[in-house]
């Protein structure tokens, strides 16, 4: 009898449990932020930009394919972060939810005073997420957003995902995943560091000029591939956002920037480089390039030995390449030859990384993580501690090996020269 | 003494370690790094050997007594008297962390998953299967702890894997942390966080071979060990000293962590899963323990009568801490001294009953 009772009653029991959760919510009663960036303001402390994805116009392909159309931007000048966002639910019609945001960024302006704090509400927050990228804009944050109009890509939070994973196979950035920026910024032995992020100026191609490129530090006479920073770059193309290079920190505040081509050589050292395609001067023919396809073939090595209180760190990098080009059409895939080609890249690189690792020093900015091998040495924490390694570092000392193997020589073994009314022509 | 509810090893096994390890999902990373920084995982081990070695010397001594739990052995040594101290005993001490992890839990439940609603009504539900788990009896409790307790390892050793690539040796370094005499010295007390060990103690009437009660309770402490240092040790691998001081519920940060790729990502509602199960499974035993212990210190003839009222007051107890931190400090409170009812109190009662004669016997409490 009982049971039968039960059985009755448990349905009506039911009917009040499986009726979903008490604060449910609606995927379309949400406005999903893919990114969210920050400014000084002009009249509180903080300039808010959000980009909110609008699903309906991303799935339908509205806006006739314009770039940007699956997007909403809008900007508020707020005391915090999450002031802003009650200010902004004021006036859109849906909830802002940010466990799909791909990207936060910083201006150069703000970071330089730090953003410790905002990484850290971001960490306690539970609807950030770990994996979205940490940038920092060299000029604005806003203007920066404002200028992210993917075309090849519909869903913006795709594009800001696949946009920030560039530096797998390009080198020029770095992965600054958040999660990533927070345990370096609280680490002791190494410091943090974001991709850097800009606006494009350029709107023909003859206004390209080089005189924001970084070549004439290097010593170049001409800018390579990575010789810009993010918004630099001499293109014109329909998105004027643009990532290269990286941001380095030290205890949250930003203590310089990077271009391009020492991001690459910082991922090199740091051990998440994967590939790239990097130009080489050409060892007999200065005046044209080698391109090679190099790939990190094992994970960097790094020693530090403290000689007379000082650090002395060294880096061993394991690199292999495969030829892409040979502009001067001297046979370098010879079994000969091989080796000079070997050794100009590795004196190259080295040469660039030397000069990356000096820059880092008087910003105190360990972005390699030298710090990390030292520390393993010690047993005790009170002992590390009395090390100050962060401090210490300014009086770096640096060597560098680099050990680069030619594989494979691409689908030519050699190359022959064209022929001509004036002979053989090889350029 | 005859029992009607029997069980084997397995599921002794498994309902002992869910009351062990529960903590490993609340916030026993944090505590072992706060207490060792770098070489949390160290004094992991540390306290898992220790606890054998305490077990080691409890089993020994409970050799003559086979098949008493503790109630009875309180009986043995001074009669009703020590029954009822014994009783008082535990009933206080699970009236103390029952409450406390209850609040605990659905404190977190709130942060993590149903952040507007009311911790009443998230504490309903907790009470709710408590109490229905409690009426089901022991029997129930065990045998479901016995399917549920393999996918909670599945889903915890998932989420584990999952961190792997985030790992980092030289973030346990320096090895030693914050020096050989905070960890084996002043970590000793550590050994708290085998406090559900003290299943075992009351298990021990209803195991079905005697000399079971060795095998759960060493495997239990080796398997409940393991699932500790793995946690520990990939939580230091991933968030170094003193990051990972920060971190609430360390392994469900761990769990935010796994990506791979775009389609295997955001595992953490996996982790609520088999958090809430072990959550359920770890509150429903001690629910139920406290009117069985009640019933068999003043010698009643039923425990389910008192399942509501003790129900009823832990719910209310549960709210008495005012937010989250007070909790989290009760339960640190708990974790200090939980160590002397778990090792010291047995290891003295058995080595009283060792050299006294029973106390003769006026109906003697009976195993249920």
């Amino acid at each position: 009898m009982n049971r039968k009772i039960l059985f009755f009653i448990l349905p009506v029991f039911l009917t009040f449990f499986l009726t979903a959760c008490f604060d449910s919510k609606e995927v379309d009663e949400k406005a999903y932020v893919v990114a969210l960036g920050f400014d000084k303001g002009e009249n509180n402390f903080l300039k808010m930009t959000l980009q909110i994805a609008i699903p309906s116009k991303i799935a339908s392909g509205e806006g006739g394919g314009e770039p940007g159309a699956g997007t909403a931007i809008t900007t508020v000048e707020t005391p915090t972060l999450y002031a802003g966002l009650n200010m902004i639910n004021t006036y859109i019609s849906k909830e802002i939810d940010l466990s799909h945001c791909k990207v936060v960024v910083f201006s150069k302006e703000l970071a330089q005073e730090g953003i410790h704090k905002y990484i850290h509400a971001m960490v306690r927050g539970r609807e950030f997420r770990g994996s979205m990228y940490v940038a920092v804009a060299l000029e604005s944050a806003e203007e920066y957003i404002q200028n992210v109009t993917p075309t090849l890509e519909a869903n913006p939070a795709k594009y800001f995902e696949m946009n920030f994973n560039s530096y797998q196979y390009t080198g020029f950035t770095g992965d600054t995943k958040l999660t990533n920026f927070y345990l370096l910024e609280e680490c002791s032995c190494r410091q943090a560091y974001a991709t850097l992020v800009g606006v494009n100026k350029y709107e023909k191609s003859h206004e390209f000029d080089n005189n924001n490129s970084t070549y004439k530090e290097r010593g170049r006479d001409r800018p390579l591939e990575g010789d810009f920073y993010a918004g630099q770059i001499p293109k014109v193309y329909d998105i004027k956002a643009e990532v290269m290079g990286i941001a380095a920190f030290d205890g949250g505040k930003m203590v310089g920037q990077f271009d391009g081509q020492d991001a690459l050589y910082h991922s090199m050292l740091y051990g998440t480089y994967q590939s790239s395609h990097i130009s080489v001067p050409d060892p007999k023919q200065p005046e044209n390039f080698i391109l090679l396809d190099v790939k990190q073939s094992r994970k960097p090595s790094h020693h530090v030995e403290m000689v007379n209180n000082a650090p002395v760190n060294s880096a061993e990098i394991k690199l292999e390449a495969d030829i892409l080009s040979i502009q001067s059409g001297i046979n370098y895939e010879s079994k000969e030859n091989i080796p000079i080609l070997e050794k100009t890249a590795e004196d190259f690189l080295e040469k660039g990384i030397l000069k990356f690792l000096e820059k880092t020093r008087p910003m105190h900015a360990d972005l390699c993580g030298f710090g990390r091998d030292l520390k393993m040495k010690y047993l005790l924490w009170e002992d590390w501690g009395k090390v100050q390694w962060l401090k210490k570092y300014a009086q770096s000392k640096f060597n560098v090996k680099v050990e680069l193997k030619i594989r494979r020589p691409g689908l030519m073994v050699k190359t022959a020269p064209a022929k001509s009314s004036e002979g053989d022509v090889m350029d | 003494m005859k029992n009607k509810i029997t069980f084997g090893s397995f599921e002794a096994i498994c309902i002992t370690i869910t009351l062990i390890t529960t903590q490993l999902f609340l916030n026993l990373p944090r505590s072992m790094m706060e207490a060792a920084w770098t070489a949390g995982w160290l004094l992991t081990v540390y306290i898992t050997v220790l606890a054998l070695i305490l077990f080691l010397v409890i089993e020994r001594l409970y050799r003559p007594f086979e098949g008493k739990d503790l109630l009875d052995l309180g009986e043995y040594i001074a009669g009703n008297t020590g029954r009822i101290i014994v009783g008082l005993i535990f009933i206080f001490f699970f009236l103390y962390i029952n409450p406390v992890i209850l609040r605990e839990f659905c404190e977190n439940i709130k942060i993590i998953a149903l952040p507007e609603s009311p911790l009443s009504f998230v504490m309903l539900f907790f009470i709710t299967c408590m109490i229905i788990a409690a009426y089901a009896g022991l029997e129930s409790i065990v045998r479901f702890s016995a399917i549920i307790v393999p996918l909670i390892a599945g889903g915890y050793i998932i989420i584990i894997t999952g961190a792997l690539r985030y790992c980092d040796v030289s973030r346990i370094t320096p090895w030693l942390g914050n020096g050989p005499y905070e960890i084996f010295i002043k970590g000793m007390p550590r050994i708290s966080v085998f406090v559900g060990i003290i299943l075992v103690y009351f298990l021990y009437p209803f195991i079905r071979k005697k000399s079971l009660f060795k095998t759960v309770g060493y495997r239990s402490i080796i398997l409940s060990g393991i699932f500790f240092f793995t946690g520990v040790l990939v939580f230091a691998l991933v968030y170094q000293y003193p990051t990972g001081t920060e971190n609430f519920l360390p392994i469900y940060q761990l769990s935010r962590l796994v990506d791979y790729g775009r389609f295997f990502q955001r595992v953490e509602s996996m982790f609520v899963i088999i958090w809430v199960a072990s959550a359920l499974l770890h509150l429903s035993i001690n629910l139920f323990l406290i009117p069985y212990v009640f019933k068999k210190t003043f010698k009643l003839k039923y425990y389910k009568p008192l399942i509501l009222p003790f129900a009823i007051i832990v719910y209310a107890l549960a709210f008495f801490p005012e937010n989250l931190t007070s909790t989290i400090e009760l339960e640190k409170h708990f974790r200090n001294f939980a160590w002397l009812v778990t090792f010291l109190l047995p290891i003295i009662l058995l080595s009283i009953a060792g050299f006294v004669k029973p106390v003769e016997k006026k109906g003697a409490g009976k195993s249920e």
